[in-house]
């Protein structure tokens, strides 16, 4: 659990003019899972953004199994194999529960191993198997969480990325989707998982960074930061 | 009416409700992965008519006399020459403006419109002369009493069919297709997901200038002539057809372009006989009216569509 799988350096992104990222370093190591924590607009979903060349930043280098995913277009980082769970879901709503699963594995080529795939998220997740030809907008809000996790495996990637997971989930189902993400974890996937609830964050990440309005003012292992006070008092109430 | 005047509306009116069609899918799918209308669309269908004849001419000079294989050179040349017109329009113009305001698209594409025109007219030999067309479909027929089935309609029709339906199945059936509707739904997501975005945004625009050249040639092989100037009611038109069926849905822009040949064949027969007087070229007044009243009163067109929900 030592190599470095990605990371990101010095890293300015933004919109339109300022810059919201400032200078962000970070290191995410292979096998893990890292987390990245920070309060409402700190800027977590900007650097999911910058990772995939969303938002293209400004300066420094995303390391990524040795290669600068900086100035890739955002299919080729996903090539490199990155995956991401979005922010909201973004399940398509006019496609099918098994498209969407498709969709995931865009660029996986094996049928086979497709089909395999998506057997195994229906193992992980049986309600979606039962609604495999429903349309995703029709499907209740933890359904969509559900697919949009089971998406994110569908192309196996070596790194996935999950922005705020928990948002707009009951208690219950918060519990139940961190608890895939560890399974997803104990499969060999590195996870970045990025999150406001610190708590149950904590209770699974390795490793974490608190965010403040785009610069890491926090770092260490997650026991280290729960036990930070300056931290528990300035982001997490 | 007779029953065979009758049947020869019916037919004209299908002839032309799948030629509406054919330019309706193009807008529809332009706008349902870029949210652009593009205004030269109508003309990059006469500017395939053109080169399906062009190609007609060069195959005689070469000595090729075949009207089989004449005709499937010009639709293949045709085709592959307007979708790659098409990919170059949304590389250079369309997907560099992406971020402009949309009214820009739609004033650039408006002026290409004006330039593929003017381009034929200048420099197409005597193109501002309408062109014969050649009839290379056999003429035979049938006759079922008054009622006359022609091969050359029958030939088209069907051929315009399987067109709409290969689009179709594309769409619907394929990977490609697949990542097109991704595309139409969430270009963001679509991107996450590994898609490339700028390669599906140039096939479907490819895809949509190709059935336009398909368009252009079914025009041109059942009315005998075309013209540089063909492409701008064909393209208001079609245009009208796919926000009638709510812009952005493929059932909707097919079902539209027929309801548009349907109220100018109503136009057609229905005015004159209401006011006796009134000429049969008032059917696209009359037909446009109907689709100006339509808009007034379903804004959404028939098949209402939310942003989130295209293709
Ligand atoms: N598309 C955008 N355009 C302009 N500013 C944005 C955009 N997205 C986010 N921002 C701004 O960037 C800052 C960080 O946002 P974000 O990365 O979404 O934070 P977080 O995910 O931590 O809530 C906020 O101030 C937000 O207003
Ligand atoms: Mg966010």
């Amino acid at each position: 659990m030592s190599a470095t799988l990605l990371s990101v350096e010095n890293v300015y992104a933004g919109y339109d003019k300022a810059d919201v990222l400032q200078d962000v370093s970070l290191a995410v190591a292979a096998g893990s899972i890292t987390c990245i924590l920070g309060s409402n607009g700190s800027g977590k979903s900007t650097l999911i953004r910058a990772i995939l060349g969303l938002t293209k930043p400004r300066r420094g280098r995303v390391l990524f199994d040795g290669a600068d995913l900086v100035g890739m277009p955002t299919h080729r980082i996903v090539g490199t194999g990155i995956a991401c769970i979005p922010e909201g879901r973004k399940v398509f709503p006019k496609l099918s529960v098994l498209e969407n699963l498709q969709l995931g594995a865009y660029q996986e080529g094996d049928q086979g191993k497709i089909a395999r795939r998506i057997e195994q998220v229906f193992g992980i997740f049986p309600r979606l198997a039962e609604r495999s030809a429903q349309l995703a907008g029709t499907m209740s809000g933890g359904e969509q969480a559900m697919l949009s996790i089971g998406r994110g495996m569908m192309g196996e990637p070596k790194l996935l990325l999950i922005d705020e997971p928990s948002l707009g989930l009951s208690p219950r189902l918060v519990k139940e989707n961190f608890a895939v993400i560890r399974r997803i974890n104990e499969l060999g996937i590195t996870v970045l998982l990025v999150e406001q609830n610190v708590h149950q964050t904590l209770a699974i990440a390795h490793h974490g960074y608190v965010l403040s309005q785009g610069r890491v003012v926090a770092s260490g292992t997650a026991r280290e930061l729960a036990e930070n006070a300056e931290v528990r008092a300035a982001y997490f109430g | 009416m007779t029953l065979g005047l009758l049947s020869q509306y019916v037919f004209n009116g299908l002839m032309l409700g799948m030629i509406y069609a054919m330019v309706a899918v193009g807008f529809t799918l332009f706008f349902g992965v870029l949210d652009v209308i593009k205004f030269s669309h109508g003309d990059v269908l006469m500017v395939g008519a053109f080169t399906g004849l062009a190609t007609y001419l060069g195959l005689q000079a070469l000595g090729v006399d075949s009207p089989l294989v004449q005709l499937l050179v010009m639709t293949v040349v045709a085709a592959l020459a307007m979708g790659l017109l098409g990919a170059l329009i949304a590389k250079y113009l369309v997907l560099p403006l992406r971020l402009a305001p949309p009214l820009n698209t739609l004033l650039i594409t408006l002026m290409l419109g004006s330039v593929l025109r003017e381009a034929v007219r200048l420099f197409y030999p005597q193109g501002s002369n309408p062109k014969p067309f050649p009839r290379l479909l056999p003429a035979d027929f049938v006759s079922f009493g008054a009622f006359t089935l022609r091969a050359d309609s029958m030939i088209l029709l069907l051929a315009g069919l399987a067109a709409i339906v290969a689009v179709h199945l594309l769409i619907t059936r394929t990977k490609l297709g697949l990542a097109i509707r991704a595309v139409a739904q969430d270009a963001e997501t679509a991107r996450i997901m590994g898609i490339n975005f700028e390669f599906i945004v140039l096939l479907t625009f490819a895809i949509g200038s190709g059935m336009a050249a398909l368009g252009g040639l079914m025009n041109g092989l059942y009315y005998n002539e075309i013209n540089f100037g063909m492409g701008l009611l064909l393209g208001v038109i079609g245009f009208s057809a796919a926000v009638i069926g709510g812009l952005g849905n493929i059932y909707g822009a097919i079902l539209g372009g027929f309801l548009f040949s349907a109220l100018q064949s109503i136009g057609a027969v229905a005015l004159p006989a209401l006011f006796p007087g009134t000429s049969t070229a008032y059917k696209d007044v009359f037909a446009f009216a109907v689709v100006i009243i339509f808009m007034a009163w379903r804004p959404t067109g028939l098949i209402a569509e939310k942003k989130s929900e295209r293709v």
